[in-house]
């Protein structure tokens, strides 16, 4: 394979602060229209930023989380550039001087697993949103102007769509997991630009880097990357080259369109801003946070092989998410069967939840209800299918399992000999089910303890009515 | 030597305009200053660390500091055109 | 008795001893005001009817007794960059002829917390970018010692306004010395303190790093109260100082004994022709000093050379970035001559900024672009630790050093105007000080051709109470 795809990721992460970056507005989102805004935010003149100690603590989480290596010395820089969602003509930004240098996240995509390096991950301000009219104009909101970002900049270390995915889906899962950030694309507090270009090591030829911005779903971006990289690689085939651009991804074309072609390299015109004295970061401090991260992903799913053993799989699927996790470990405690219970919660929990295009966050049945269900299933006080019709109840009403067990009486029927009474009449009224079976059809059986369980409402004890059946057959 | 090009293009960046006639007086003003300026090229800086601050104290954060959010209109005070509560601008196109 | 005539520290002691009322200053002022304005052009908003409600306060609090602040009773001026809550707010440019703030500076609340009256916004080059307060769009101010000739600048309006007896107390902002030469030009007191010592929250920045207020009196002790008033830390200025809330005591001085002086020798170097007269007025001064019993040393300060060059690459830099926000969009002047966005930037700030400001915004996106910014912008803030070392190296063994406040006297109105280089020059003394973020007073060391001429004393970090007491302890020598 002598063609390889060079993708580069840009990540923007809003965090979730109590205030703004600079200002001590509120960091809210779905405010009313321009009512999150002071004069520091609004950058009226002779207003002065003051860096947010929470914002700085959140972005050095994500640098510890990475494996990257945080500076010792805060330092900002006034990023210029005209455009109207910028209140002050520049963005308070980091330029030579990055909170964190260097990491990586490991990803494991069906190639065996991966490396990706970041170049950094730096702190700057967000900045306001624009709506435009049917009647030609703009209209301006600042109450996002200065919510505190972190741009995660990864080395072009990404070869495919689908490394890409994988890439994404674990930063954004590790971002949650160290309580940074909603992460979620539809609201804007995580968004992504990607740099793709193809080089050819055998030709000795490249195409020209292409910039893909406005990608606000996963989809989005693995659709914009499957799309560029074959552009990029029937160009190259015919022995042409891309343009320098940037370019944005069309959801309803389905293509990436031309915004700006790029002539120069973009001049932002980097100066310190001398507003803010460089900022010495307190060893004690930094320890203080790294102490108190999170247990991150990775960890926590060898923590659950080895806690729990589980397979890789399984602790995998379970670490997903922290909820998730989180609610296996609680409701662990009163299942006490880890195997049984990743099994409930990998087919039919997860399963549902999939079907139902849900995140586990929306999960409607509670720890203490799953264990209680289990439970019943485990002490025999309901088999497992009439356990996993329950469950499909709890997820409609919410309603907790004994409730459901009693109201349609459901408890199981262990009692020999009435079971051995329905056993004896379901044979004297299907002879010919008997002869089959003696004549070796064994499908005999299944009919048999199909319609025992019809007769009970499905709560004949199933090992039970196998063993009944078994004798009073070899009895005729 | 500072051209009229020169010129031309760093008052682009500024969004500044001059007129032709302005232009003349404007470069050959604009030559000199930037000549003027060039004076610190001769300074052996090697070794130098750059002043990013002056004090010798280090910088803050804050952690619980006034809100000074303004109302709507107050912040809306000081623009040409408003609308629903937003600043107004005619449409930009990408 | 004319009111306006006595220094302001006097003032205040005839109100405590209720000699005078705060209601009888104001209205002395505002009519030495009425007869003067309109030759000196020093104000551009007054703000009469909230001064007299104040006085008529300060009355009150008199009457009963209470405890008065600082500067009680007495009217201040303000310059117009620093911004007053629902008080138009210039800078001397069209770009905010209509500026309505929605806030105050936290020097606002200082002056109004300790009592002084504020009554007016004063006169400035525009956005504080110049020597003369001839880039006003708001007109020139004369300099009351001679109407022919400029006040100085960028801080004329403050300057000239005391000088007058218009006002006994007023604020400027000082970048690279738009305090010092403008109350040199005028013959009255101006100090730039060191750079942390006053919040600069609300004050419309020209260069961040070397902006600082100052103050201007008639004399030391008045530029000393105006300076308690508004010193102090603000958890609102990430670059404003700790130390800036400890007393700047002026007490307890009264010779010039033992003080150790350093003289630049670099200075000898800089001198721009013509100005023998002053600088043979300055040897004189120095010899006050000696004979007051001051050592009196000549230092090396080799990197003084760069000093202008440097500040002017800085500051043009950093003024770039601050006057970007000035787009036409949220507020300010916006061009009614448009089709595109980039029109409407680029007229609205054509239209509202004047010559010398649009020269600097293009210096400054010089020196930061691409292909210049490692030799001029970067090569700067190098430079300029060369020349914060040069001074600590000789403030180890000195406590002021004392040179010209300006190399030139108070220049014709419309004379130098269109010569930017050489308006530049007239900063030669002052500059350093800012780049240093040191301290820096101008007292007024007498007359040459009738005109007045300032020395300059600066002092380290820090050392403000150091130079005002070396100020009081001239004052006295001289008197
Ligand atoms: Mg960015
Ligand atoms: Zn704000």
């Amino acid at each position: 394979m002598a063609k390889k795809t060079l993708i580069g990721l840009e990540i923007h992460v809003e965090l979730s602060t109590d205030k703004k970056m600079f200002c001590n507005c509120k960091n809210q989102y779905g405010a009313d229209v321009n009512t999150q805004v002071c004069p520091i935010c609004l950058g009226l003149p002779g207003a002065l930023p003051v860096i947010d100690k929470q914002a700085v603590e959140y972005a050095i989480r994500a640098g510890i989380a990475f494996d990257s290596k945080i500076t010792d010395e805060i330092r900002m820089d006034r990023k210029n550039y005209f455009y109207p969602d910028l209140t002050k003509g520049y963005q308070i930004s980091q330029s030579d001087h990055p909170l964190c240098a260097g990491g990586y996240l490991e990803i494991e995509p069906q190639s065996g697993p991966k490396k990706i390096t970041l170049d950094r991950i730096h702190i700057e301000e967000d900045t306001g949103k624009q709506l435009h009219t049917e009647d030609g104009t703009s209209l301006l909101d600042f109450n996002r102007c200065g919510v505190p970002l972190v741009e995660i900049v990864t080395n072009p270390d990404v070869s495919s769509a689908e490394e890409a995915k994988l890439f994404l889906e674990k930063l954004r899962n590790t971002l949650k997991y160290i309580g940074i950030s909603d992460v979620r694309m539809e609201e804007g507090s995580l968004r992504c630009d990607v740099n793709i270009n193809v080089v050819d090591d055998e030709a000795g030829t490249k195409t020209n880097i292409t910039e893909v911005k406005n990608l606000n779903s996963f989809r989005s971006a693995v659709k914009a990357i499957e799309y560029e990289e074959k552009r990029h690689r029937v160009l190259m085939e015919k022995g042409e080259n891309t343009d320098k651009e940037t370019r944005r991804w069309d959801e309803v074309v389905g293509e990436t369109i031309l915004m700006r072609k790029k002539y120069t390299a973009d001049d932002y015109r980097f100066a310190n801003e001398a507003d803010i004295t460089p900022i010495k970061i307190d060893r004690e401090w930094l320890e203080n946070i790294r102490e108190n991260l999170p247990e991150l992903p990775h960890a926590k799913k060898m923590r659950f092989i080895e806690e729990y053993d589980l397979s890789d799989y399984e602790a995998g699927v379970l670490t997903q998410s922290q909820e998730l996790a989180h609610f296996f470990e609680e409701t662990l405690v009163n299942v006490k069967d880890a195997k049984l219970l990743g099994n409930w919660m990998m087919g039919d929990v997860l399963r549902r939840l999939k079907d139902e295009d849900k995140d586990f966050e929306e999960m409607p049945i509670s720890s203490t209800n799953l264990a209680e269900l289990i439970n019943l299933v485990k002490d025999g006080k309901i088999n497992n299918n009439t356990g996993k019709k329950v469950l499909r109840e709890m997820f409609e009403t919410g309603n907790s399992p004994r409730a459901i067990v009693e109201e349609k009486g459901l408890i199981q029927i262990s009692d020999e000999g009435e079971l051995e009474k329905i056993v004896v009449e379901m044979l004297d009224n299907n002879p010919q089910s008997v002869e089959d079976f003696k004549n070796g059809k064994d499908r005999a059986v299944g009919f048999l303890v199909g319609q025992i369980m019809k007769a009970t409402k499905g709560k004949a004890n199933p090992q039970l009515v196998n063993k009944l059946l078994t004798e009073k057959i070899k009895e005729r | 030597m500072i051209t009229r090009d020169q010129v031309v293009h760093i008052s682009s960046i500024s969004k500044l305009k001059f007129t032709d006639e302005e232009l003349d007086e404007f470069t050959e003003k604009f030559d000199q200053v930037i000549g003027f300026l060039e004076k610190i090229k001769e300074v052996d800086t090697e070794n130098v660390e750059p002043t990013f601050t002056i004090n010798e104290e280090d910088g803050i954060m804050k952690e619980n500091g006034e809100n000074q959010t303004l109302s709507r209109e107050e912040v809306l005070e000081n623009t040409v055109e408003s609308q629903y509560g937003y600043f107004k601008i005619i449409k930009v196109v990408e | 008795m004319d009111i306006t005539s006595l220094k302001g520290w006097e003032m205040r002691e005839k109100l405590i001893k209720k000699e005078i009322s705060s209601t009888e200053i104001l209205s002395a002022h505002l009519s030495k005001i009425d007869k003067i304005e309109k030759d000196i052009n020093a104000f551009i908003t007054m703000d009469k009817e909230n001064a007299l409600k104040t006085a008529k306060r300060v009355d009150e609090k008199l009457q009963k007794g209470e405890k008065l602040g600082i500067i009680a009773g007495l009217p201040v001026g303000l310059k117009d960059n620093i911004l007053t809550k629902n008080l138009r707010t210039t800078c001397g440019s069209r770009m905010l002829e209509n500026f309505n703030p929605p806030y105050d500076a936290t020097v606002v609340r200082k002056i109004v917390e300790e009592d002084g009256i504020i009554l007016g916004k004063t006169n400035m080059d525009e956005f504080a970018m110049g020597g003369s307060t001839e880039t006003s769009y708001f007109g020139n101010t004369r300099n009351p010692k001679d109407l022919t000739r400029v006040p100085g600048g960028s801080s004329g309006g403050s300057a000239a306004a005391v000088a007058a007896n218009a006002l006994p107390l007023a604020l400027g902002t000082d970048t690279g010395g738009s305090v010092r030469q403008p109350a040199s030009f005028c013959g009255i007191v101006g100090m730039k303190p060191t750079y942390g010592l006053v919040s600069r929250y609300g004050v419309v920045p020209m260069s961040n790093s070397l902006d600082q207020i100052g103050v201007f009196g008639r004399d030391v002790r008045d530029a000393h109260m105006m300076l308690q008033t508004v010193t102090g830390y603000d958890p609102l200025d990430a670059t404003s100082s700790k130390r800036a809330d400890r007393d700047i005591s002026i007490e307890g001085i009264d010779s010039l004994k033992g003080l150790r002086i350093a003289l630049p020798e670099q200075y000898k170097d800089l001198r721009i022709t013509g100005d023998e007269k002053i600088q043979e007025r300055f040897k004189e001064t120095v010899k006050v000093f000696e004979d007051a019993g001051a050592i009196v040393e000549y230092v090396s300060l080799p990197s003084l050379q760069y000093a202008l060059e440097t500040y002017y690459v800085i500051m043009a830099s950093e003024v770039t970035t601050n006057l970007s926000r000035f787009d036409g969009i949220r507020f300010g002047y916006r061009t009614e001559n448009y089709e595109t966005l980039d029109e409407l930037y680029t007229n609205s700030r054509t239209e509202a900024f004047g010559e010398e400001t649009k020269r600097r915004i293009m210096m400054g996106n010089y020196a930061l672009s691409a292909g210049h910014q490692d030799q001029s912008y970067k090569k700067a803030l190098r430079v300029r630790t060369l020349i914060k070392q040069d001074y600590e190296n000789a403030f180890k063994d000195h406590d002021i050093i004392l040179s010209l406040t300006a190399p030139m006297l108070p220049f014709k109105l419309d004379s130098i105007i269109n010569s930017p280089v050489d308006m530049y020059k007239a900063d030669l003394y002052t500059v350093p000080v800012n780049l240093a973020g040191l301290c820096g007073i101008s007292i007024p060391m007498g007359d040459v051709d009738n005109l007045p001429v300032g020395l300059q004393i600066t002092g380290p970090r820090f050392g403000d109470s150091t130079i005002l007491k070396a100020g009081l302890g001239y004052e006295r020598a001289v008197r």
